[in-house]
Order: C-alpha cells, then structure tokens, then sequence
C-alpha cells in the first residue's frame, strides 16, 4: 500500500452565524491522498468539497469554524499550524490552481512579473534569472511565444491560457508535492478543457507530483483519475479506486450521480 | 392556424395524467446536515444598535415638530414675550433672543421648518432624480446626453453657492427654498440610479421582463429601478444631512425665509453676537438641534437600504 | 428539404455585427438559417464565441439583428414596431441560462407567473392565480412555492419557475438558452424529461442552445454545429453525432469527456485558438487550424452543401469526399 501523503481524519465543522448560531457543514470528512497519484473529490454544490480542500491550506472562510478532525500532511496536523508555519507550507509543498484564473491573477501586473515574483519567493534569485524561470514555466505549459506572452498582462489572455499560467504557477514555478485543483476546467470551453486536463495528466506523471482534482464532472474523473473521493453534503460517501466507482459503484447516491452524468435513468429514480 | 382564445387553464392544458416530478432537492439520498436556504421563518434581522438610536432620536424629532403646531409654551412668532437676553430660567427654559422671544418655543417650532423642508427636499430629489437617472441609463442615447450635460451643468457649482444663487433668482418663501434644494440633490441620485440601471439593462431578468410583455417603460420602473433602490435609499441619509446644514446655512444667511421664521440657521444668526458678549444661551440650543438632526443622518445611514431589501428577511 | 412538418419558424441569413473601436467590425452572427417546427427540437451547439446566445437574442430582437428575415407562422417579424412585437412575445418565448440573474430578486414566484398571463393575454384575476397553480403542478413545483422568492428557491425549482413563466403564455416556440449549464448533474436530468415531457403535451417547438452535447444527444431531433458566427454542420442527431462530418464537429465530439471506465477516445485536434471574430476575412474560420486545411479553403467562406438525408457540412474537403485525417501522434 503507497503511503498517503495527506490524509483528511474525521473533519467536522459548522458555520458560525452573526448571531453566534453554528450551522454543522462538514461531518467527519475523511480520505487519504495517494502519493504521486491522482484523486478525484466529486460532489455538487454544497458537498463541502471545495470547504475541505481550503481547510488543508488554512484558506477557509472566516466564518468557518472547526469542531473536530484534522489534517496531516506527510504526518503532520496542519489545522494546528500557526500561521506562520502554513505560510511556509503553502505554495512550497502544498499549491492551489483555483476555477477562475484570470480572476486569481493581479491585472496590474504582467503575467511574467507574477510568476518571476513567486518564483523569487520561494527560491530566491536574481530578477533574470527568475524570469527566465517564468519563461520557462510558461513555456512548459505549451503555451505559444512565450516571451512576448510573459510581458502581457492577465486581461490579454484566454480563459484556457489563463488557467495554464496558473498551473504554471503552481505546479512548475512553486514545485510543490501536493497540487488540488478547484474545479479548473468549470467554464471553459471543452475542446480547451480536454487539453488543460492533459496537462494536468502530464505534470502528475513526470514530476512525481500528487494531484487532487475537485470537481463535480465525471466524464474528466473518468478519463484523468485514478482514486475518487464522493461527497454529498458534507459526508464522505465512498472512496475506491476510478475503476471500482465506474464499474461497480456501491453507494445508491454515487450510482445516482453516474446516471445522471450520463442521462440514463438509474434504478433508483425509476423505482 | 386558429388563434387561441382565452379559455379556462384546465381546457386549454392538457388534461390527460400529470406526473409530478419530484425534484431531487426533497429526495436526498443523504439527510441535508443544515437548514440553511429552507423556506422556512420569515422574522426579520434584528437591528444594530446605531440604527435603533438613529431611529429613535429621528423619531424624537418628528414628534416634537408635529406637537409644536398645537403647543408651545409661548409663542415663537411674538417677540417680547419676555424680556430680552435673559439667561435660562425656569420661567424660560432656554432663555431668551434678543427680541425677547423665546427660545425653548423656537426651537421647538424650528424643526418644522428645518426637519420639515429637509425631508421634503429629500423626497423630491429622490424621486426626480432616480426617475431621470433610469430615463437616461435605460435608453441611452441622445435622451442620456442631454439629461447628463444639464446635470453637470448643475454640479459645477457647489451646493451651498448654488442655493444661495437660485433663492436670490427665485424669491423667497417656503416652497421656493424647497425646490432649490431639491435641485441640489437631483444630479446625485440621477447618477446613482443611471449607472445601477445602465450595468443592469441587460441582465437576464430585464430581458425576461421583456419577453413577458412588459414595454420598455415598465422593464425600467416595474423591474430595474425597485432592485436599485438599496444605493439609492443608502444615499438618501447624506443627502439628508447636506440638504440639513444648507437649509440652516440659508437661514443663516437670511436668504429665502422670513427672517422672524423660527428655523434653527436663523435662531443662530440672529443670537452671533450674544456669543462674543455671553448670552451664550441664545446660539448654542438650535446649534444643537442642527448638530443632533446631522448626526441621526449620518446614523441612519445603511439602515434604510438594508430595510428594504427583501433578502433581509431571513 | 422535405417539409412534412410545416415550420413554424423560419430564419433565413441572419447576421449580427457590432462596431468596435477603430471602425472595425466584429461579426459575431454570419449568415445563419434554419426552421422550427412544432413538436421538434434543434439544437444549437458551440463553443464561446460560436454566437448561438445571439442568434437566440436576434430571433426575438432582443438584440436587434443587422440584417436576415425572421418568419413567425408566415409573419415577417423583422420590421414589426415594438408594440406588435410585444405581441409575438406571446409565441415565442425564452427560458435563460442563469435561473439566478433571469428571476427578479424582488418579485415572488406568483408574480413572476401571473405577470405574463396580465401582460400578454389579459387574464382576470382569478383565471391567473387557477392557471399559476396548474403551471406549479406541470413543473413539478407545490402552491406553496408560488408565496416564495427567488432567493429562498434551490437552483432546480428556480428554473423550474422560469420555464413554468415561458409556457405560461402557452407560447409555440420557447427558446432555452442553455437551460441546465448552472444546475447541478443530478437536477439537470429532471429538468430535461421536464422539458420533454411539456414537449409532447404543449407541441411546442423548442431552439435548444448548448454547449453540453451530451444534454443534446439526450434532447434534440436535429443538430446545427455553430463555429465563429456560422453553421458548420447541421442534420438530424443521430447523423451527427453517429458520422460528424465537419472537422470542428468531429473535434468538439472527441473532446467530450464521458463518464464510463475505460472509454477511450481518439481525439480530433484543432491547432492554435480560437481566431478573432473582427474583420473576419472571406475563408473557411478553421483556417490554420484545421488537419484537412486545403489552400482553397483561404479562398472563401465555404456554404453548407448538403452530404446526405437533410446532414449539410460547410466544408468543401469533406464534401469533395477526402475525409481522411492525418492520425494523431
């Protein structure tokens, strides 16, 4: 069995009202990350999905409150890190790609110059030679005349070259160990789609990289994933290999969930 | 192709089995952990602590305005009614002016005039200018132009100069001092409601509106301009407090109003000189009075907006 | 074509261009045609940019075509002023894609349903309030619902609402403009038999606009691929889903993530982006794209030329019978 190199353990939590009310939200949320594979985390909206995955790099709302579990990455409990400690765990050895990425980039600044900064953050260089490693990034993400895109600024890029720089940035400019991906493909067009989940596919296999992918499409789990993670309204409902939940799937939800990706009636709803 | 009458709904729909669909948002395999977005209690958010006081001390005002018309202890018209400059007493609460009126009557009948011409200004502008404003952002073009070429006429003077301008061109009297103010607020609220408009023209539930029959004039009145009220109405407590201290700076300056009219601005101006010399009494109430009605503006502030909007109730 | 099912709706060349800065032009509807007819869907597949979202606004003027016919039932429709047009409003009605932005936050569902039942067919009062509950029953929603506002209606029942609006008129023809792309997986399929369900009761003709093809597999009868403002292929569904002829159909296709283990597909590549829709020049749109790219497709805008039983591809290599691809690497 290949040791998890992060592993979610009964995670519990609620949001906290103005009025000092607490909501539960999350209920004794637990899965484990393979090393160097990929998982899926599927759900809809309102799973808690994407709330867990914040939770690991300490991002979660503020409203958010914890009442039980933790979080262990390569054995360590990161929900009791000073903030101090996360920082240096983030981008470092856990990095995020998030949905909208030109969103997630600063408009005033050039493409290249963001991540030549981080890159000089983390690494610490010279400004050339940090941009050059900005170059280099962007042109390992196949995206086309990169010196002269790395001088552009974000509002200039396509949503689909936009979310490449992004996994630029936090795949090949941060050199992390564990990557999660909030929904990176969600509203992109899916020609493009299909290519950005090939990069991802690509980076996981040749820099030993451990990618979490969260997502609500099962069409890309399937073609991409090797482990999926099910969750429906704050609960873990199955975790079992891609092959296992496709073929064989155990929980009626995730059944529910196959059929309607794939717009057959399942027993359940004919019955 | 025959054209369809209006006949009874059960006719005209297919009367053949319904199904009823069950939407998955009641059949969950797994029982929702949290009631949040359930229909369920309609009670309202309970209000901060400033907008209760800013509430209560508006409150405290009105009612005193509207009291003041059927009692005050003297007359706040009639000078002489005591002896002038008297200091505090318990036979005149607040002393008396320099024409030995009273002041504790004139405060009183003052907020008529100052809280009274204030709001009414704030409604007209309100309504004007919002009116304008959806004019000009919902159909654009030459209308848009010339409504915001006049409005920048307008906003080229500041608001106090512009007033004291327009009382001297218009005359004196209550319902002139009115509408110069009024004036002073319409191109703010014209602004506002022009851009919510102008950036919600083609949102989706515009364009429903219209695909449900409405014309252009209800898409802009019925549908766009009531989900723009919230800047609007948070915008009205500034208004309110600007239109506030130019309604007292007029009567200050004695422009537009009678000057034996009971109004706060005036009150001051006629006890300045009482400042320097010690009858302090004669400035410092209906300066107070200005500064509490200011302040409760200000207070207020978000609250009104909040009210309105039906997400509020929760 | 045949015409056995008489066409409700006929569009004919629609285009819509818009100025940009610098007098130029971005065309963003090319030359589009097609027909409605009652009880059938087509649907319109693209990509961003493909322009489908505005043929659907040009169809009811809600963006003001620049030029193109539009026949309502024999009727012109293009020049109609607005008050006549308010009445075709009554056919023709639209279901939007964003169940939250197409509701008045400020209205309550029974507002939002009696309101055209006012507005279009003067209905009193209480033939309103018995028709809005046997709309809440057809869309599967209870009366309960009709006291509610938007915000305190799941995604599901929100565009519940918003189609239980569009029939309430009992229109012709409703346009959906991408009606399930912000519900969730599990919602989405109830809301299509919904859909097919109202079909088959109300013989409504629907111009269904997505980009999920696997949403039109599951709804359409007929299929028009849109590419940068033009039709690149259209037919009956199952011909292009079964054989795409058009490489951007065959791209798009392959491109589809399915959700079964061990599909492979093999996949269709387009090179480069997406090229700009201003000042586009008179050639194929695929050009420096496509893998069956042939010098005279620089020369002009290919038409739709017919390949088979009602299938017609805009592409003159697929046409001259050259479909083979250069296979992937």
């Amino acid at each position: 069995m290949s040791e998890a190199i992060l592993e979610v353990r009964n995670y519990s939590g609620a949001f906290r009202s103005a009025t000092g009310d607490l909501t539960p939200i999350l209920e004794d949320v637990s899965y484990r990350l393979k090393t160097g594979a990929m998982t899926a985390v599927v759900g809809e909206t309102g799973s808690g999905k994407s709330l867990t995955a914040l939770s690991v790099l300490g991002l979660q709302p503020a409203t958010f409150v914890r009442t039980s579990g933790e979080i262990l990455f390569k054995g360590r409990n990161l929900v009791t890190l000073e903030e101090r400690e996360i920082r240096a765990v983030r981008g470092a050895q856990i990095s995020m790609v998030f949905q909208d990425a030109r969103a997630a980039m600063n408009p005033v600044f050039t493409v290249g110059s963001q991540l030549a900064d981080v890159y000089r953050l983390h690494h610490g260089s010279s400004k050339r030679e940090a941009m050059a490693k900005a170059i280099d990034a962007l042109r390992r993400v196949y995206i086309p005349e990169p010196e002269r895109r790395a001088r552009q600024y974000p509002h200039e890029f396509s949503g689909g070259m936009a979310q490449r720089a992004m996994i630029a940035l936090a795949a090949l400019i941060c050199q992390p160990q564990l990557l999660i991906l909030d929904e990176p493909t969600t509203g992109l067009d899916v020609t493009i789609q299909a290519e950005i989940m090939e990069l991802i596919v690509d980076l996981t296999k040749n820099s030993g990289l451990t990618t979490c992918l969260i997502t609500h499409d099962l069409g890309v789990v399937a073609e991409t994933c090797d482990e999926v993670v099910v969750m429906n309204s704050g609960r873990v409902l199955e975790t079992a290999s891609a092959e296992a939940i496709f073929t064989a799937p155990q929980n009626p939800y995730t059944r529910k969930l196959l059929a309607a990706s794939q717009l057959v009636q399942s027993e359940a709803e004919a019955a | 192709m025959a054209s369809r009458d209006q006949t009874e709904a059960a006719d005209v729909f297919p009367t053949e089995a319904v199904q009823i669909f069950e939407s998955s948002e009641q059949a969950q395999p797994v029982a929702p952990l949290s009631t949040a977005g359930k229909p369920a209690r309609r009670k309202r958010a309970p209000l901060s602590w400033s907008m209760r006081i800013g509430l209560g001390i508006l409150g405290f005002y009105l009612t005193v305005a509207i009291l003041s018309l059927f009692w005050t202890p003297y007359d706040p018209f009639s000078p002489g009614v005591g002896s002038a400059y008297s200091p505090p007493s318990s036979e005149f609460l607040l002393g008396t002016d320099r024409i030995g009126a009273d002041i504790f009557s004139r405060l009183l009948a003052g907020a008529r005039y100052d809280l009274g011409i204030c709001l009414i200004s704030v409604f007209i502008s309100l309504t004007v200018g919002s009116t304008l404003g959806v004019i000009a952002g919902y159909w654009g073009g030459a209308i848009d132009i010339v409504i915001m070429r006049v409005v920048e006429a307008f906003q080229a003077f500041p608001g106090l100069l512009f007033a004291m301008l327009m009382v001297q061109a218009v005359g004196p009297g209550i319902p002139n001092v009115i509408m110069v103010l009024s004036f002073v607020g319409i191109p703010d609220y014209l602004r506002l409601a022009r851009a919510d408009v102008r950036s919600k023209r083609d949102w989706q539930y515009a364009e429903a509106a219209r695909m449900v029959g409405n014309r252009s004039w209800r898409v802009a009145f019925r549908h766009l301009l009531p989900n723009s009220l919230g800047p609007l109405l948070a915008f009205t407590s500034i208004n309110a407090a600007f239109v506030a201290l130019i309604t007292a700076s007029l009567g200050f300056l004695g422009l537009g109003l009678d000057p034996n009219t009971p109004e706060w601005g005036n009150m001051i101006a006629r006890g300045q000189e009482g400042v320097m010399t010690g009858e302090w009494w004669m400035s410092f109430f209906p300066g107070l009075a200005i500064l509490g009605m200011t302040g409760t503006f200000y207070l207020l502030g978000d609250a009104v907006s909040d009210l309105t909007d039906p997400r509020r109730r929760q | 074509m045949t015409t056995v099912d008489y066409p409700i709706l006929q569009a004919r060349d629609l285009r819509k261009i818009f100025p940009v800065s610098g007098g130029r032009k971005l065309v963003a509807v090319d030359g589009v045609s097609f027909d409605l007819v009652p009880g059938k869907t087509l649907a319109l597949v693209g990509e961003s940019g493909s322009g489908k979202s505005t043929v659907a606004r040009c169809l009811v003027r809600l963006v003001e075509p620049t030029s193109g016919k539009v026949w309502l039932d024999g009727m012109s429709i293009i020049e109609l002023d607005p008050v006549a047009l308010s009445k075709t409003y009554r056919r023709v009605q639209m279901v939007f894609q964003d169940p939250n932005a197409s509701l008045n936050p400020r209205m309550t569902v029974r507002e939002v349903v009696h309101e055209p039942l006012w507005l279009h067919l003067r209905m009193p009062k209480d033939q309103r309030e018995a028709r809005a509950r046997r709309l809440m029953e057809l869309v599967g929603l209870t009366y309960a619902h009709l006291d509610r506002y938007p915000h305190e209606l799941s995604g599901g029942q929100r565009q519940r609402v918003g189609i239980a609006r569009a029939i309430a008129v009992e229109p012709d023809i409703v346009i959906l403009d991408e009606p399930t792309a912000s519900l969730d997986v599990s919602v989405r399929g109830q809301i299509l038999e919904l859909l097919l369900d109202l079909q088959k009761k109300l013989n409504l003709a629907y111009l269904f606009i997505s980009h999920d093809l696997q949403v039109v597999q599951h709804v359409a009868h007929r299929v028009a691929v849109m590419y940068l403002g033009g039709i690149v292929e259209v037919g009956p569904t199952a011909a292009v889903f079964g054989h795409p002829e058009h490489p951007y159909t065959r791209a798009l296709l392959s491109a589809a993530p399915v959700a079964k283990w061990g599909a492979k597909r093999q996949r269709l590549r387009l090179a480069g982006e997406i090229s700009s829709p201003i000042d586009p020049p008179d050639a194929c749109r695929l050009v420096g794209r496509c893998p069956l790219e042939q010098p005279s497709c620089a020369k002009a805008r290919p038409p739709l030329t017919e390949i088979g039983d009602e299938h017609s591809v805009a592409c003159p290599v697929v046409t001259a019978g050259d479909r083979a691809v250069p296979s992937a690497a």
